[in-house]
């Protein structure tokens, strides 16, 4: 399906609409919330991507939780080249003796998830599990433990769904294949 | 003076090289055996290591420190009354400002350099992988001890010659046409000053890690790893793939990066699709005989999306990885 001359562009081609993300979040929503039926559960969002997934997927949960965000510095950001990750916004809750669930909107190369989870694991939850919208398996380079994910996607450059491209994109209700200029 | 240095990798037929240069050219060929044979004429001799008293470690390596010293003032001795080839001996430090001589690296294939040194000395398979591997950490060892350098540094060499395809008197014959044009330089104009261009080029700040990669995607990954602090090593191990009749490896594969943590071997190309086969194989290949090593492909596809990704000076933003 192609959406032409969509926000002034015509490179972008719709992979899952709106329809199909919305089944897919219910189908997860519905899953998560039997899984920690009656456990103590916090979802960690990881800023900025996962905002509008993790909304959507609160919707379709039928269990108390918490929510809480983190945010880490990434590679592309960074402006000394000897740099190393580091957390730029920690959580602000303790997550000690809690069951957490990562929520991300897509996994790749699993690095900087690598580093967030070797991070969160530290702090001795009672379990830590993850959630991702989009797994794209064809980059990963760390393994890395994805116990939920929505699409299994191809080793393509999507936007939308909270996904952007220079931040552009995010608030799109589907996801599309974005051909880079 | 002229001076032409040669480093080589043992088995790629340098020394045949050297020769041929040395020949043509006239120049007096330095090697090994001209430097022992000289300090000797002096009454310098080689140190011998003293196996007998263990606790001698520091005397050896002063022995070594003055022998090398000697050595290099007999090169340079040599250099003011001669023109020179210099075999290995780490002759382009040596001659490193040294503006008019020409610094010369042979290489060859791994598996290239194991059959001809197999066919040279007469040896088994796994007997020559072992002499090349030695030699290789060797000079890196000597390299790394006597002048604080990089062996692999390409970036040492003014030109560096495959002679795979290549006869050794054509490799000679190459250089000394490089040495002839690089003498006897002609009239650059419209160049900009020095100055102005140092200015404009970015000077890599891992400089010291920088040396070690044959590829700059490498060192891009390797930057990359370690700003998500995984612990990585480069080209640790070689796995052969084929053997031939008479048990003799053909093939070899030596994957750029292993991950410890992860217990993976990570394969880099930024090859074209096309010729992405070959690796492609090599890997399949790979997994064929070594069902519990792990080792995975990042293809020329997939890396250039990780690097616009995660490239330092683009302006570009990124998929909401983090």
């Amino acid at each position: 399906m192609s959406e032409k001359n969509l926000y002034g562009h015509d490179q972008l081609n719709i992979i899952y609409d709106q329809a199909q993300i919305e089944t897919k979040i219910t189908e997860m929503g519905k899953k998560i919330s039997a899984d920690y039926a009656g456990l103590d559960l916090i979802l960690v969002g990881v800023l900025r991507g996962s905002i509008f997934f993790l909304v959507d997927l609160t919707r379709k949960m039928h269990i108390p939780f918490a929510i809480d965000f983190i945010s880490i510095s990434n590679y592309s950001e960074q402006t000394d080249a000897t740099g190393v990750v580091r957390i730029t916004k920690d959580l602000d809750l303790s997550i000690t003796g809690k069951h957490v669930l990562v929520v991300e909107d897509i996994v790749d190369t699993g690095l900087s998830l690598g580093y967030l989870l070797r991070n969160l694991r530290s702090r001795n939850p009672a379990s830590l599990k993850v959630c991702t919208l989009v797994n794209v398996e064809a980059r990963r380079i760390v393994e890395v433990p994805v116990d939920y994910k929505g699409f299994d996607t191809p080793n393509v450059f999507v936007v939308g769904y909270g996904l952007d491209y220079n931040e552009k994109y995010r608030n799109l209700q589907f996801i599309a294949q974005f051909d880079r200029p | 003076m002229g001076i032409i240095t040669i480093s080589r990798e043992f088995g790629s037929g340098g020394e045949i090289v050297a020769r041929f240069v040395a020949e043509k050219t006239g120049f007096l060929l330095v090697n090994k055996d001209t430097i022992v044979r000289g300090l000797a004429e002096h009454g310098i001799q080689v140190p011998k290591p003293n196996k007998e008293d263990l606790g001698a470690k520091e005397q050896e390596g002063q022995g070594e420190g003055k022998y090398i010293e000697a050595m290099h003032d007999f090169i340079y001795d040599l250099a003011i009354r001669n023109n020179l080839v210099i075999l290995g001996r780490g002759g382009t430090i040596l001659f490193h400002d040294y503006p008019p001589a020409l610094h010369v690296r042979i290489i060859a294939h791994f598996t290239e350099r194991v059959r001809r040194v197999m066919k040279t000395y007469d040896l088994a398979s796994e007997t020559a992988v072992r002499l090349v591997k030695e030699q290789d950490r060797e000079k890196i060892r000597y390299f790394r001890q006597i002048f604080n350098s990089n062996w692999n540094n390409l970036r040492l060499y003014d030109m560096v010659l495959n002679t795979e395809k290549m006869d050794f008197e054509d490799t000679a014959d190459l250089i000394i046409a490089a040495y002839r044009i690089h003498a006897e330089p002609r009239e650059v104009k419209d160049a900009p000053p020095p100055g102005e261009i140092e200015e404009r080029i970015s000077i890599p700040q891992a400089e010291a890690e920088a040396e070690m990669f044959m590829h700059p995607s490498e060192e891009e990954f390797a930057h990359m790893l370690d700003f998500y602090r995984i612990r990585w090593q480069y080209e640790p191990r070689t796995f052969f793939l084929e053997w031939d009749s008479e048990g003799n490896v053909v093939e070899a594969f030596s994957p750029d990066f292993y991950l410890p943590d992860q217990d993976l071997f990570i394969e880099l190309t930024t090859q074209k699709p096309r010729q992405a086969w070959k690796k492609n194989r090599k890997i399949r290949r790979m997994k064929e005989l070594y069902p519990d090593i792990s080792v995975r492909l990042i293809d020329k596809r997939g890396f250039e999306s990780l690097l616009k990704k995660h490239s330092i000076d683009q302006d570009e933003g990124e998929d909401g990885d983090n």
